[in-house]
């Protein structure tokens, strides 16, 4: 019994992990993509994402792509007070994050497809 | 630890990579805004914040990084190319002996302003009598030592008054230094900023800790700002944090064109530095 949990915890373990590999290789395009629907600010955008079913994002994670975004110009980030509540940074995807986006979920979607393809062998079997 | 204690230390992580000073203070003002949204612990949603302030430098590529715990490796600023300063300690072939073991033998060096200098080797390879004599605390057997301009040296330890509160030990050094009790203060308090280091209120020396004890002493070495700096391993017992504070201290000292010679027998320290001297004993070295 103590074995089998064991087991599952490790089991756990890696699948976090895995989920941590995916997110990494995707979280700065879902963030284009949120963004590319409207400008948001990082609890949003973390809210947006957790309820699209990509998980929950942490601050740690989620900021460190902003600036990356930010930094590499594809988008632009201005410090403003909303509607309702304090002053926020505001995030906006620039032409050239719009750009990068098309091009790059276009590949992703080619990627994921191969992906699916080769998985869904599994599955049905 | 509660949102504003994290958020300070946040801070001061933050400067301690060498992030420019406004991005900082974004990257603090939106944290906030986020826990405030949440309303979850920070290090549930940040983590410590040595490492969020890792991430946040790597992804605004500020000038340099710290490594994993442990290492405590810490980059220099990258320099300006710069032609060398004139020569503020020129040591030129000094021997000492105790009793008839030789300690040094014919140790030269040569320190510009807008330089440090690394003094290495095993234990007894003299580096601590070598600063002394730089400091002029002992006299070398023979060679001759010039200092052009004034000096502040740090011991390994002592070096302190038990009995007197930090402030006053800044009152006391200051006076040799040509400061006024006011001024003394005013500089020790911001060179203990440097380091993290609050030093106000009415502790005696002999109760502060070995670490902040030392603290103190690089401060007293460095008031009155000399023109050559004598820092005898002042990093003892300073956490990983402070020693980064250290190092950074020494990167602006260096910057504003004082000559520093530190001992260290942490190697990777030493391309960071202009020049090495390596008392090693020859025989030693070719064991």
């Amino acid at each position: 019994m103590l074995r089998q949990l064991a087991g599952c915890a490790t089991f756990f373990a890696v699948d976090q992990e895995r989920r941590g590999q995916w997110l990494r290789g995707v979280l700065d395009l879902c963030v284009l993509a949120l963004l590319h629907r409207r400008e948001s600010y990082g609890y949003e955008l973390a809210q947006s994402l957790d309820a699209s079913g990509i998980g929950p994002i942490q601050g740690g994670t989620l900021y460190p792509v902003l600036l990356r975004l930010q930094r590499t110009g594809l988008v632009s980030a201005q410090w403003r007070e909303g509607a309702s509540g304090p002053a926020r940074k505001y995030y906006r995807i620039t032409p050239a994050g719009a750009d990068t986006l098309r091009r790059t979920a276009v590949d992703w979607d080619a990627f994921a497809r191969g992906v699916e393809t080769v998985l869904r062998e599994v599955q049905t079997r | 630890m509660n949102s504003d204690g994290w958020l300070r230390a946040l801070a001061a992580e933050l400067h301690r990579h060498g992030l420019d000073p406004d991005l900082a203070r974004h990257v603090v003002a939106e944290s906030a805004t986020h826990l405030r949204d949440s309303g979850e612990s920070p290090l549930q949603v940040f983590g410590p914040p040595s490492t969020y302030a890792s991430a946040v430098a790597e992804s605004v590529g500020a000038p340099r990084h710290t490594a994993g715990v442990g290492t405590a490796r810490v980059d220099a600023p990258a320099r300006a190319p710069q032609t060398a300063g004139p020569v503020r300690l020129e040591v030129r072939g000094i021997t000492k002996r105790y009793r008839r073991r030789p300690v040094l033998a014919g140790v030269d060096l040569t320190v510009r302003a807008g330089e440090i200098a690394a003094v290495v080797g095993a234990n007894g390879a003299g580096k601590s009598t070598f600063l002394r004599i730089c400091a002029g605390l002992l006299s070398p057997d023979s060679g001759r030592v010039r200092v052009h301009g004034t000096l502040g040296y740090c011991p390994q330890s002592g070096g302190t008054a038990d009995f007197l509160h930090p402030e006053e030990h800044f009152v006391l050094v200051g006076a040799g230094r040509g400061l006024n009790r006011t001024q003394a203060r005013a500089a020790g308090r911001a060179h203990a900023a440097a380091l993290d280091w609050e030093p106000a209120g009415r502790t005696q020396a002999r109760h502060l800790s070995g670490g902040t004890r030392q603290k103190l002493n690089l401060v007293m070495a460095a008031l009155g700002e000399p023109d050559v700096l004598l820092l005898d391993e002042p990093y003892q017992g300073f956490d990983r944090g402070t020693y980064l504070d250290f190092w950074q201290q020494l990167w602006r000292w260096r910057g504003d064109g004082r000559a520093i010679v530190v001992v260290t027998h942490l190697l990777n320290q030493l391309d960071r530095v202009d020049t090495v001297l390596d008392l090693t004993p020859a025989r030693e070295m070719s064991a």
